[in-house]
C-alpha cells in the first residue's frame, strides 16, 4: 500500500511541480506572486478538451490518436503561452515600477477575471474530457497503476529536466538568471529585460498548460474553478521548496504530492486539503526561505 | 442636450414603474444550484417548475393572477443559500420551490420560516429539515432514513454482503444518508471502513487504496454524482471490481458520463420508482420532453412541488403564508408520481424507494423492498 500511495503522490506531485515552476520563475525575476497562474492552468485544461473535441469531430482522432493528442498538446501550449504573454503585457508591465502591492492586486484581479471569463464562455457546469484515450491497468506485485499515471510522471520529470537544462545551458537561460540576480546590471550588459520577462511568462504558462491538460486527461473532469485550489497548492509547493528556486519548486511539488497522498491514507482523507496548508504554516514558521531558498539578504 | 436626456430617463423610470404596478402577479421563487458543478440539477428544477407555471398561466393564472418566477442561485453553498433566501423574501415571493441540497435547504428554511413563506423542496432528503418543527416546510421527496433503510435491506437481504465500506462527502445530505444506511445495517454486515472525502475534490485514489486493503464486498457512497462518478472511475483504475451503491444524489446521466459506462456498470442506486412506469406521469413526460428534452431525476418532483404550491394558494384564496400552509397541511394533492399528502411535519406520508441498477450506461429499476 505504501508503494501504491507513493505512485499516486508522484502523479499529483508532478503536476503540482509543473505549476509551481511557473510561480517560482516569475517570482525569481519580478518578485511578483502571479496569482493568475492557477487560472492559466485551468485554461490549459479547457483548451485540451476543446482541441481534442475539434480533432475528434474532424476525424483526426479516429485516424491517429497519437497525432491528434500531440497536436492537442502543441496547440494548448501555444494558446496558453499567448494568454500568459498577454496577461503580463496588459496587467503587470504597466505596473513594473509601482509599489510591490499594486501588481499583486492586479494579479488577483486577473485571476478573478479569467475565472469568470471561462465560466461565461464555457458554462458553469463540469466538462467531461472525451473518453478517447485507452486506459490500460498495469499490475505490478501489489501495485496497480494506469498507463496515464506513468505517462504523467514521465512527462513531468522530462519537462523539469528540460527546463533545468534550458536555464543552465542556453543563452536565454543565462540571461534569465542574470535578470533574476540584478535587473539593472543585466540591462546595462545589453540584456533585453522585457524580452526575458516575456519569455519567462511564456515558459511558465506553457508548463501550466501541460499540467492542466494532463489533469484533464487523468481525472476526466474540468470546471472553471479548478485553477484556484491547484494554484494555491502549487504556490505552497513553491514556498515549500523556496520561492524563486527552480529545483526547489520541483522538489516542493513532489513532496507536497507525497504528503497529501500519505496523509490521506494514513491519517484521514477528510482533511486532505488541510495538509498542504499545515505544511505551509510550518515552513513559514521554521524555515521561511523554504527547503532550497536563499535568504532575501543576498539580493540587493 | 443633457436636459433632454434626463427627461427621457425620467420618463423611462416612471413608465417602467407603471407597468410593474399595473400588473398584479404572484411571485414564486425557485432556489437551487443554477451554476456550479451541480448546475444540471438546478436546470432540471427550473425546467420542471417552469412547465408547471406555464400551464397555470395559460389557464389564466391562480385566481386570475399570473405567476411570475424568480430564480435564486445558491451554487450548492449553504452561505449563498441563506443570502438567496433573504433576497427572495425581500422580492416578495409568496412561496418557494427549493432548495436542492439539504445543506442549503436547512439554513434557508429558517429564513422562510421567519418571513412566513411556505417552502416545498423537491429533493432535500435529510431528516433534519422537517424535524426542526417549521410549520411551512414541506418536501415531495422521501427522507434519508427511509432511503437508507431500503439500501441497507437490499445489501443485507438481497446481496447478502458481509463486509462493506462507507464513504460520504461530509455534507448534510451525504453524511446523513451514509449514517442512516449505517444505522439500518444494524450489525448485519461489518463496516470495515467509514470516512469522508471533500466535496469538489477530484482525487479519491488515496482513500480507495486504503479501502482496497480491507477487501470490502461493496462500497456505499453518500454524496452527489460528480464525486460519485470520479470515485467509481478511479476505483476501477486501481483494479477494484466490487459493486458501488449510492443514493438519489448520484442517479443522473452525468454520473455515467463522468465515470464512463464501463466503470459505472452495475452500480446500485436508491431512488423513487421510474416515472415512465407510472400512468399519471405520462402526460407530464410528453410535455416535458417536447419542451426541454430528456427528463432529469428531479424534474417530475419540481413540477409536482410547483403544482402543489399553486393549488394550495388557489384553495386558500389569499397569498398570505399561514393560510397557504394550512391548505398544504390539510389537502391531498394529485401529483404526477401519485397522490401526495403531507403529515404534520411536512413529509409525504408514503415514500416509496426502490433500488435501481446502472446497465449499459442507463438506469433501470431493479429491486423493490
Amino acid at each position: 500500500m505504501f508503494l501504491q500511495q507513493i505512485i499516486n503522490g508522484l502523479t499529483v506531485g508532478g503536476v503540482y511541480a509543473l505549476i509551481a515552476l511557473g510561480y517560482t520563475l516569475v517570482y525569481g525575476i519580478l518578485e511578483l506572486i502571479n496569482f493568475a497562474h492557477g487560472e492559466i492552468y485551468m485554461i490549459g485544461a479547457y483548451l485540451g478538451i476543446i482541441f481534442l473535441g475539434i480533432f475528434t469531430a474532424s476525424g483526426l482522432t479516429q485516424y491517429s490518436l497519437f497525432l491528434s493528442l500531440s497536436l492537442t498538446v502543441i496547440m494548448s501550449v501555444i494558446v496558453c503561452s499567448a494568454y500568459g504573454f498577454t496577461v503580463e503585457k496588459l496587467a503587470y508591465k504597466p505596473l513594473r515600477n509601482a509599489p510591490r502591492l499594486n501588481p499583486l492586486i492586479s494579479a488577483i484581479g486577473v485571476s478573478i477575471f479569467l475565472q469568470n471569463y471561462v465560466m461565461l464562455t464555457q458554462g458553469a457546469t463540469d466538462k467531461v474530457f472525451p473518453h478517447v484515450i485507452p486506459v490500460t491497468i498495469i499490475k505490478f506485485y501489489n501495485v496497480t497503476m494506469t498507463t496515464l499515471q506513468i505517462f504523467i510522471i514521465i512527462v513531468s520529470f522530462f519537462l523539469m529536466a528540460g527546463l533545468h537544462l534550458f536555464i543552465m545551458k542556453t543563452k536565454t537561460g543565462k540571461a534569465m538568471r542574470a535578470v533574476a540576480q540584478d535587473k539593472v546590471m543585466a540591462s546595462l550588459l545589453g540584456i533585453n529585460i522585457d524580452r526575458i520577462i516575456s519569455v519567462t511568462f511564456i515558459i511558465g504558462s506553457g508548463l501550466a498548460a501541460v499540467a492542466g491538460l494532463m489533469v484533464a486527461m487523468y481525472y476526466g473532469l474540468v470546471n472553471y474553478s479548478i485553477g484556484y485550489m491547484a494554484g494555491i497548492k502549487a504556490f505552497t509547493a513553491a514556498v515549500l521548496g523556496g520561492i524563486g528556486s527552480i529545483p526547489g519548486a520541483m522538489i516542493g511539488g513532489l513532496v507536497l504530492g507525497l504528503i497529501e497522498s500519505l496523509g490521506a491514507s494514513y491519517l484521514s482523507s477528510e482533511y486532505k486539503d488541510a495538509y498542504a496548508f499545515i505544511i505551509l504554516i510550518l515552513i513559514l514558521l521554521v524555515k521561511p526561505t523554504g527547503l532550497l531558498g536563499k535568504s532575501e539578504g543576498q539580493k540587493p | 442636450m443633457i436636459r433632454k436626456f434626463l427627461v427621457f430617463l425620467f420618463a423611462i423610470v416612471i413608465l417602467s414603474g407603471c407597468v410593474k404596478k399595473g400588473e398584479d402577479v404572484i411571485k414564486i421563487g425557485i432556489a437551487g444550484p443554477m451554476t456550479g458543478d451541480q448546475a444540471k440539477m438546478g436546470m432540471d428544477f427550473r425546467n420542471g417548475v417552469t412547465l408547471a407555471v406555464e400551464e397555470w398561466n395559460r389557464k389564466g393564472g391562480v385566481s386570475g393572477r399570473k405567476i411570475e418566477l424568480i430564480i435564486g442561485d445558491d451554487q450548492r453553498d449553504p452561505k449563498q443559500a441563506v443570502s438567496v433566501a433573504n433576497k427572495l423574501v425581500t422580492q416578495g415571493v409568496k412561496g418557494v420551490i427549493g432548495h436542492f441540497n439539504s445543506s442549503c435547504s436547512i439554513p434557508a428554511s429558517d429564513v422562510y420560516d421567519r418571513a412566513g413563506i411556505p417552502m416545498i423542496t423537491p429533493a432535500s432528503t435529510n431528516p433534519q429539515l422537517t424535524e426542526k418543527g417549521h410549520y411551512g416546510v414541506f418536501r415531495v421527496c422521501g427522507r434519508d432514513d427511509q432511503q437508507g433503510k431500503v439500501a441497507a435491506d437490499f445489501v443485507t437481504r438481497e446481496l447478502k454482503i458481509k463486509k462493506l465500506a462507507v464513504i460520504h462527502d461530509k455534507t448534510t445530505y451525504g453524511q446523513g444518508l451514509a449514517d442512516e444506511f449505517n444505522k439500518f445495517l444494524g450489525g448485519k454486515a461489518e463496516v470495515v471502513y467509514y470516512g469522508g472525502i471533500v466535496q469538489g475534490d477530484k482525487d479519491f485514489k488515496t482513500v480507495l487504496i486504503s479501502i482496497r486493503e480491507k477487501a470490502p464486498e461493496l462500497i456505499y457512497f453518500g454524496g452527489i454524482y460528480p464525486e460519485g462518478g470520479l470515485m467509481v472511475k478511479q476505483a476501477r483504475e486501481i483494479g477494484m471490481t466490487v459493486p458501488f451503491m449510492s443514493g438519489d444524489g448520484v442517479i443522473d446521466p452525468k454520473f455515467v458520463e463522468i465515470a464512463g459506462a464501463e466503470a459505472a456498470e452495475g452500480t446500485y442506486l436508491t431512488f423513487s420508482p421510474d416515472p415512465n412506469t407510472i400512468p399519471t406521469a405520462k402526460e407530464f413526460i410528453v410535455q416535458y420532453t417536447k419542451r426541454f428534452g430528456e427528463l432529469g431525476p428531479y424534474s417530475a418532483y419540481a413540477y409536482d412541488a410547483a403544482n402543489i404550491m399553486l393549488k394550495a394558494i388557489e384553495a386558500a384564496g389569499v397569498t398570505e403564508g399561514k393560510a397557504v400552509m394550512d391548505k398544504l397541511h390539510s389537502m391531498e394533492f394529485a401529483g404526477t408520481l401519485g397522490n401526495i399528502k403531507f403529515d404534520s411535519k411536512g413529509d409525504i406520508t408514503v415514500a416509496p424507494y426502490v433500488v435501481w441498477i446502472t446497465k449499459g450506461g442507463k438506469f433501470t429499476e431493479y429491486w423493490k423492498p
